[in-house]
């Protein structure tokens, strides 16, 4: 055993001693806060770490802790300055006294905050967060979804017992309208630690049944003393802008534009004011339907008035028409007839005369008439003879007159 | 109403179709009284999903666990 030895104690205190000596001031820090959890007493048990920007590493951590009568102070201060519970999750930057206990080691206790820093880092990591959704070519992915004009089935995710939850469905069912709304919760844990994964755990359950839903409500009730932190992660609003159905928020916030809201499709106050703002959609949808049918109506109206009004005067013109074509046709008629018996009389003249002169021809032409005028007919054996040639010396003729008849016998000259 | 199995949105688009036809001018009577009882038919239809609640789908939405 050598011979100068320290027990444990008696090094710790030395350690304590030195720290006293050698940091005996309070000295601002910038750290992130982790693990943040009250004691029975009220005192405040908490880590802060630091982490490596560009792989998010964790590269320094201490203890620290907060008297419970600090703890009041600095925590309600913190709450209004920033609208942001004191939790696990936030960059702060406090002022802390360095403390060493023999048994518990190295702590930080926290004096006072600073709550601007806190504003500036949200801000700052919105910032970020929203920068790099962008190049990453999605942040208005879910914006540039269009709302079905008929949106009344609603995926809600809320915590089930929230007030906020009763408030929405409440407020959806009385509409004034009587619009019916179909809503389904999926349950999630709307704040702290665990919320983030959970709630993208409900997404990814109502994305199975995408179908079944016109949009996403993800509300939770208001109050101003809340932990907003999951609703500005990146991992969170990266799955919300990615979603394939509008999202609506109300994460009950009046201040603050966390990163989901600057993503979602639409960003309302409160649950309230989603349900005010889905119901006020669906009125816009019906008074176009009503538009619509009072075009239908009056358009039509006026197609059946104007055949009509064409029919009448289609059947004027047509009963005028015909009168005129009748009376038009009848004394057409009646010239024709005149001008027919005319004709006809005249044609009959014509024929009268025609056939008499004729006759008158044919008579006198005739052999009784001929004969009459002293001509005479002569015949051998019933033959007329044309020519002397025909007849030899003592042959009997008959010589034929108008009145009768004579045989002779031919001599020689 | 069973006979339409439309979405809401592909209804109100036949229905401006059909309303834009008619606005146009280009109908005949016979045509208009055909498109007219086809309009109408939607307009049923879309009323009665703005405010009729369907059981199957609130049965199919409370079958979601």
């Amino acid at each position: 055993m050598p011979e100068l030895s320290l027990s444990l104690s008696e090094l710790n205190w030395q350690v304590r001693d030195a720290i006293r000596d050698h940091l005996p001031d309070t000295y601002w820090v910038r750290a992130e806060t982790s693990d943040v959890r009250r004691n029975q007493n009220g005192h405040c048990y908490l880590e802060f770490i630091e982490k490596d920007t560009r792989n998010q590493n964790i590269v320094a951590r201490a203890r620290g802790m907060i008297w419970s009568n600090v703890y009041e102070m600095l925590s309600s201060y913190f709450e209004t300055e920033t609208g942001q519970q004191f939790s696990s999750g936030l960059s702060v930057l406090v002022r802390v006294s360095i403390e060493f206990h023999e048994l518990y080691g190295y702590s930080l206790s926290v004096v006072d905050i600073d709550p601007s820093f806190t504003i500036g880092e949200i801000a700052r990591n919105r910032q970020l967060i929203l920068k790099q959704l962008e190049e990453e070519g999605v942040l208005t992915l879910n914006k540039e979804l269009s709302l079905p004009e008929l949106t009344n089935r609603i995926a809600v995710i809320s915590s089930p017992t929230a007030a906020g939850y009763e408030d929405f469905c409440d407020q959806l069912a009385k509409n004034p309208y009587g619009f019916v709304f179909y809503t389904k919760l999926f349950p999630a844990i709307m704040q702290g630690d665990r919320s983030e994964a959970s709630i993208i755990s409900a997404l990814e359950k109502i994305y199975e049944y995408k179908e079944n839903f016109d949009a996403v409500g993800i509300i939770r009730g208001g109050g101003s003393s809340s932990d907003l932190s999951c609703f500005d992660s990146y991992l969170l609003a990266t799955n919300c802008a990615q979603f394939p159905l509008p999202i609506i928020s109300g994460i009950g916030h009046e201040r603050d534009i966390t990163v989901v809201d600057a993503v979602a499709h639409t960003r309302a106050k409160t649950p309230t004011a989603v349900a005010e703002f889905l119901i006020s959609h669906v009125s816009e949808t019906a008074a176009d339907l009503i538009n619509l049918q009072k075009r239908l109506v009056e358009e039509s109206n006026f197609i059946i008035q104007n055949a009509q009004y064409k029919l009448t005067d289609l059947s004027r013109r047509m009963i005028h028409s015909s009168n005129i074509f009748v009376r038009d046709e009848l004394s057409g008629i009646q010239q024709l007839s005149v001008v027919f018996k005319h004709q006809t009389k005249r044609l009959l003249q014509i024929e009268n005369h025609f056939v008499s002169e004729k006759g008158q021809y044919i008579h006198m032409v005739s052999p009784e008439n001929v004969l009459k005028r002293g001509y005479s007919l002569t015949l051998k054996e019933g033959k007329i003879i044309k020519s002397v040639k025909e007849l030899l010396e003592n042959e009997i003729i008959e010589t034929v007159f108008a009145d009768g008849k004579v045989k002779s016998i031919t001599t020689k000259n | 109403m069973k006979e339409l199995t439309l979405t809401y949105t592909q209804a109100k688009q036949e229905l401006e179709e059909i309303v834009s036809a008619i606005e146009s001018g280009e109908l005949d009577v016979d045509a208009l009284t055909e498109k007219v009882k086809r309009a109408s038919e939607l307009i049923a239809f879309c009323k009665e999903k703005l405010t009729k609640t369907d059981k199957e789908l609130q049965k199919i939405l409370d079958e979601i666990s």
